[in-house]
């Protein structure tokens, strides 16, 4: 590894945690959408910037770009207040405007500006040490690792102080309102920073990957954890790893590192999503199929419980009058025998007294839905648990 | 060239004619699907399926080699359902929110799709140069064979649309109560949301990935605000959606150096503030002058009422009183008095007004009766 390889993923990895900071308040307040729509109409908030200024580097074009970041928040705003579209709707509107008139201007200035759209969008991250600052003729470092890190800093700083303000007006606006911390600065305040980051670490790996460092980290956190600073750590980490994982993959591959730590996050955005343990796909899919078993055995049980006649208490009957499959049948079945609610005799299926307490305590439950009556029974199964 | 010279040249000029038709066919063709999209609450889910189906075209170019449009636009249309099928996922499995899904599939999908642009583009045999243009999209590139494409596939739409307009119609405004009538919701479902992905995969060569979500939203929502019917609303927005295509491409071609692509976004962003603001139910413009008008009339009863109290304390009622009794008074203006006396409700001599007969009993029953008069 040589020094430029190492400054490339400390940039990325700063990018990263920048990014799932504010990211994760974003998905939690709903809002995810509006990075995506700050990122697109930034375009030309920095052409308009880079006439003035004439550095892609500058602390001004930052400024001037993080503005177009909040205008575009803010034209939002007002076109859902008219009530004359839907917030989305409204989001949908203004961006591409916004963005279309920053595509023409790089068009019709293609001679003065050394700008291209695919970099905005895509940034290049491997020329990212190339550019480096120099103070009284030493040099540094690059200039991105510099900015990226005062925005980073500045982040972490408003994070530290308004942490518990922000916590609050997240999850109980009402209640935050009411306590006298103001929604309005808090919800610009955090767009504020959304913005800078996202034109800060445009240069660097485009815009495109801004949106993906904000949303997936946070996603991905969201699926394992419920509480707050967990998730922000959890962000943090699958930021810095898909950064670091995708740089080498790129490295590999050789292809766009922007492209490459946004399929890392996929991945593992995809890992999570199928294999988290409460909340991924396998374990709702596996819960919900032992649901429909428990909801089965209740109804059989009662089935016994309702009829003494041995014709109806006929195994093979179970699949004519209550009408399930052979495999389920056997399925529910196993399980109440398993847990000593039926035998079996010649057939006959037949209520144990455990199985019958079992059921009138079950049809008291769904009769009175106290939780007391069941205590005992939660062990056993899933059904009432929820 | 200019503008006028564009219109003489559109019917023999080979080129632009392609462009100009195949535009237009686009605008309608979202602007109808778009109207679904918008009232549907999915206004965000064109912006994720056009990002989303940018590794389809990738792949598809991989695996074939082939830089025929149709091929390219086959896996773009298969990544558009897988995305847009995975985000359906994500919002009922999980509880993740529906911004959420949608930008966490829009950025994945777009960003390996840029890691499979730059892998191609390192590749020794690739003329990978096309494949660029499906970022944003280049109306330059249409042939007469993509024109045609895009007029069966509207052709196609139109059908299914009015095949299935009752059902359509009914699950866009009451999904419980289709349901219970017995139709079978998700196939309904499927069959709209895979033509707005459809629709939305025809448009990338033309107007790019980038920009998609705006040729299906701005007609539609533009078209919203100037009726309260269905139908009206997709025909007007297929209309503004191809007026947006011509337009733009009118423009376009008449300047140097203006993709096609931003300038009919452009166009179509100006229909959608057009409509906001000059549209006679719901514009703002209305809206503002019914709401002076209503503040106008309220102060014209309020002044009324004021004089009314005054004038009760005496005998006559027609006894004049100065004008600077009302001068105190909040609602009044000069020009309220004079609109008063136009109405033959008081009259003014000098400094002094007095009520007539008319106005004491238009004051004495203004809020018991429903007065039409006034609007």
């Amino acid at each position: 590894m040589n020094s430029a390889q190492i400054e490339i993923q400390l940039i990325a990895s700063l990018v990263a945690i920048a990014c799932a900071i504010p990211g994760t308040f974003l998905v939690l307040r709903k809002m995810a959408m509006i990075s995506d729509a700050i990122s697109h109409s930034i375009l030309p908030g920095i052409v308009i910037g880079f006439f003035i200024t004439q550095d892609l580097n500058s602390p001004l074009l930052i400024l001037l770009a993080a503005f177009t970041g909040i205008i575009t928040v803010v034209l939002v705003e007002y076109i859902q207040k008219t009530g004359l579209v839907k917030e989305d709707t409204a989001i949908g509107l203004v961006f591409p405007a916004l963005f279309s008139i920053g595509v023409i201007l790089i068009a019709k200035n293609a001679n003065d500006v050394h700008l291209d759209v695919d970099a905005v969008l895509l940034g290049e991250l491997a020329f990212a040490p190339f550019d480096r600052l120099f103070i009284g003729g030493t040099d540094v470092g690059p200039k991105s690792l510099w900015i990226i890190g005062s925005i980073l800093v500045i982040t972490i700083g408003l994070l530290l102080a308004f942490f518990k303000e922000l916590k609050l007006s997240t999850f109980d606006k009402g209640l935050a309102a009411s306590l006298g911390f103001s929604p309005a600065i808090i919800h610009y305040g955090l767009m504020s920073v959304a913005s800078v980051t996202t034109v800060g670490a445009f240069d660097a790996v485009g815009a495109i990957l801004v949106v993906a460092l904000m949303i997936a980290p946070a996603a991905t956190a969201y699926l394992l954890t419920t509480d707050l600073k967990k998730m922000l750590w959890l962000a943090i980490g699958f930021g810095v790893l898909s950064a670091i994982s995708g740089y080498w993959f790129a490295h590999w591959l050789d292809a766009s590192i922007a492209g490459s730590i946004t399929t890392m996050l996929g991945f593992i955005f995809l890992m999570v999503f199928l294999f988290a343990p409460s909340k991924g796909i396998i374990a709702v899919m596996y819960r919900e199929k032992q649901q429909r078993t428990e909801v089965s055995l209740l109804t059989f049980l009662l089935h016994l419980k309702n009829h003494t006649e041995e014709r109806e208490r006929h195994v093979n009957h179970l699949q004519e009058h209550i009408n399930w499959q052979k495999v389920r049948a056997k399925t529910v079945l196993d399980l109440a025998l398993k847990n000593n609610m039926i035998v079996l005799n010649k057939n006959i299926v037949s209520l144990t007294k455990k199985g019958d307490t079992f059921t009138s305590k079950a049809i008291d439950y769904i009769i009175t839905n106290e939780d007391a009556q069941i205590e005992d029974m939660k062990d056993d199964f899933f059904l009432f648990r929820g | 060239m200019d503008i006028t010279e564009y219109f003489s040249l559109v019917f023999t000029d080979y080129t632009l004619r392609t462009i100009t038709l195949g535009t237009a066919i686009l605008g309608a063709v979202t602007g109808m699907l778009g109207s679904f999209a918008v009232l549907r609450k999915q206004s965000l889910l064109g912006d994720a399926i056009s990002h989303a189906a940018l590794p389809g075209i990738a792949i598809a170019f991989l695996i074939t080699g082939a830089k025929d449009s149709n091929t390219l636009l086959l896996g773009a249309l298969v990544s558009g359902l897988v995305g847009t099928f995975w985000i359906r996922g994500i919002i009922t499995k999980t509880h993740l929110k529906s911004d959420t899904a949608l930008g966490l599939i829009l950025s994945l999908f777009f960003g390996f799709g840029m890691l499979l642009l730059t892998f191609i583009q390192k590749q020794p045999n690739a003329n990978q140069a096309g494949l660029d243009k499906y970022l944003f999209g280049q109306a330059a590139t249409l042939v007469e064979s993509d024109v045609w494409l895009m007029a069966i596939v509207t052709g196609i739409c139109l059908c299914v649309l009015l095949l299935f307009w009752k059902e359509f119609k009914l699950l866009l405004f009451d999904a419980d109560y289709t349901k219970t009538l017995g139709f079978n919701t998700k196939f309904i479902d499927i069959l709209i949301t895979t033509f707005i992905v459809l629709a939305i995969v025809l448009g990338l060569q033309t107007v790019g990935v980038v920009l998609m979500s705006a040729m299906l939203l701005a007609p539609a929502a533009a078209a919203r605000q100037w009726t309260n019917s269905l139908a009206t609303m997709v025909f007007l927005a297929a209309i503004f959606g191809a007026f947006s295509g011509v337009f733009g491409t009118a423009i376009s071609a008449s300047q140097n150096n203006l993709s096609t692509g931003p300038v009919i976004v452009l166009v179509a962003a100006v229909f959608v503030a057009f409509s906001f603001i000059f549209s006679p139910s719901r514009g703002l413009l209305f809206k503002q002058i019914r709401f002076i008008k209503n503040r106008r009339d309220l102060e014209l009863h309020k002044t009324l009422a004021f004089m009314y109290h005054i004038a009760e304390t005496h005998e006559n009622i027609s006894h004049p009183h100065t004008i600077k009794l009302l001068n105190n008074f909040q609602g009044f203006t000069k020009k309220t008095l004079q609109k008063l006396v136009e109405k033959n409700y008081a009259t003014i001599d000098g400094s002094m007004w007095s009520l007539t007969d008319l106005g004491f009993e238009t004051a004495a029953n203004l809020y018991t009766k429903q007065s039409t008069e006034d609007e």
